[in-house]
């Protein structure tokens, strides 16, 4: 009785990269401010970078998620 | 009329059916007017914001930035200030103490030539009476010498004539005899040890 | 859920259509419920802002504390920190408008009157994203002449074979990708939560209203979870804000890096 969209699983697909790259991004940036913290300010901001240039693979997933739904 | 009326309603239709299309329509296409309504609100805003906001946030940042400068610079001035005050007191202390240590030489100096004068004066004083005593001591001794001169002279002069038997009294010759024989004496026995050559008398 | 909920009415999961909400004519030009935030937000912005930069203190007060604060995230970590500090000062207007219009649209996705992230309709992040492209594009061509800005994309010592895909990559990158991520990023981070928020507030409220029994004991967490990312939303709106302008930033400091 389920219903759905093929289109929705393929974000959750899509979904998936970004989760496991945006884990690896902030895991290195804890190990490295408990290493150096006086580098955070440094750190934080390139965390943000790879962050966000990670998340946008998602973002384009739930793009194309509603553009193909 | 009624071509009229129709076309209405094609139009209607057609609007509906737009509206429909924007409920509808993926929402990655952009409403245009949404779009332009963006476009142009950010645009006034990025106006108003480059041409009064930015410039006066600005502007108080770089005055804060001199207030701060001149606020060390002030603190510095003061410090110096303090410290130039501060040297001055202790120059002026060093001076008081200075004098203190003078005036105190001073009245100790003082003191030493009262006392040297007291000295001084005393010792003049016992000077004078003791010169006083000793002139005295000599005039009597001076007349006593005198008045047993003449006494001794007669005294011996009627001694000897009675020895002798003639009177010499008148002899003026045997009283220089006397007399000489008696500074003979005298310088023999006084204080100068000198004795007085006996052709200067 | 529909086989557990024996329900009057069928529940319907929050979409697309949702964000489509006219209130004045109807089309292309209509006017819709996100311009009018959109436009009240900037109203708002501009008054605020000149009101508290007419009397600036070198002593600030309240609101003159707070308005630095924002100022000196963007002026300072994001503009001088990334584009450097000898050309990041034409620059800090761009990137506080956009700062302060994106954080305050998107916490209107939150702010209990409005509950309308502005965001989420994809024309207004386009917008933005056009306003940076063309930032940068010019900057880009004025610093170095359009050919030597051509010439800038492609690293050089790379093989002559490799330039030209490398070329064709990096000039796609540089005209489509990124005023496209910029935009699909804000856009897409604002829709999803705030049609994750409706999710939980409609279901919360189908089971309350529908619910059976101990089904509607599950509204709870559901109303628990709204609360919850509400707030875990204003960390996104705040979030989003900086990334825009710290990608507006690294965009236009590449303009200015030597080196490709």
């Amino acid at each position: 009785m389920l219903e759905g969209n093929l289109a929705i699983i393929g974000y959750g697909l899509s979904a998936i990269g970004p989760g496991v790259g945006i884990g690896l991004i902030f895991a290195a940036y804890v190990s490295g401010v408990a290493r150096q913290p006086e580098v955070r300010g440094v750190l934080q901001t390139i965390a943000i970078l790879g962050f966000v240039l990670c998340e946008q693979l998602a973002i384009f997933g739930i793009a194309l998620a509603f553009v193909f739904s | 009329m009624g071509a009229i009326d129709n076309a209405a309603d094609v139009l209607a239709a057609a609007e509906t059916g737009e509206g429909g299309f924007w409920e509808d329509a993926y929402p990655v296409i952009p409403h245009p007017g949404e779009l332009i309504v963006g476009i142009i609100s950010f645009a006034i805003l990025y106006f108003l914001y480059k041409k009064y906001v930015v410039p006066r946030l600005e502007a108080m940042l770089a005055e804060r930035q001199r207030t701060i400068e001149g606020g060390i610079e002030r603190a510095e001035a003061m410090q110096a200030e303090a410290k130039a005050s501060l040297e001055q007191y202790r120059a002026q202390l060093a001076e008081a103490r200075n004098e203190a240590a003078q005036i105190r030489d001073q009245a100790r100096a003082e003191g030493q030539q009262i006392l040297e004068e007291m000295r001084a004066q005393a010792q003049e004083e016992s000077a004078r009476i003791v010169a006083r005593g000793g002139e005295q001591i000599a005039a009597a001794r001076q007349q006593v010498i005198n008045e047993l001169r003449g006494q001794i002279g007669a005294l011996a002069v009627d001694l000897a004539g009675r020895v002798v038997g003639e009177s010499l009294a008148d002899d003026a010759r045997r009283n220089g005899t006397v007399d000489r024989f008696l500074d003979q004496l005298d310088g023999m026995s006084g204080s100068s040890a000198v004795p007085v050559p006996e052709g200067t008398r | 859920m529909t086989t557990v909920v024996s329900a009057a009415e069928e529940f319907v999961p929050p979409s697309a259509p949702d964000f489509w909400q006219p209130l004045v004519g109807e089309g292309a030009f209509a006017i819709t419920r996100s311009m009018i935030v959109m436009v009240l937000v900037t109203i708002g912005l501009a008054v605020v802002m000149m009101l508290v930069t007419r009397r600036l203190a070198v002593v600030p007060g309240r609101g003159q504390f707070r308005l630095e604060g924002v100022y000196g995230l963007v002026r300072n970590s994001i503009g001088r920190d990334i584009i450097g500090t000898d050309h990041f000062r034409p620059y800090v207007p761009l990137l506080f408008t956009l700062f302060t219009l994106i954080l305050l649209n998107n916490l209107m996705g939150i702010i209990p009157p409005v509950q309308f992230p502005t965001m989420s309709r994809i024309g207004f992040p386009l917008a933005l994203a056009l306003g940076v492209y063309v930032v940068y594009l010019v900057a880009g061509v004025r610093r170095r002449g359009l050919g030597g800005f051509l010439k800038n994309l492609v690293p050089s010592g790379l093989p002559f074979w490799v330039v030209p895909v490398v070329f064709v990559l990096e000039l796609v990158t540089f005209l489509v990708t990124r005023p496209v991520t910029l935009t699909l990023r804000l856009f897409g981070n604002m829709f999803a939560g705030h049609i994750l928020l409706l999710l939980f507030a409609l279901g919360g409220e189908y089971l309350l209203l529908n619910g059976e029994g101990l089904l509607k004991l599950v509204s709870i967490p559901a109303f628990l979870m709204f609360i919850l990312f509400s707030a875990f939303e204003i960390l996104i709106a705040f979030l989003q804000a900086y990334v825009f302008i710290l990608l507006a930033s690294v965009y236009i400091a590449e303009v200015y890096a030597d080196d490709h």
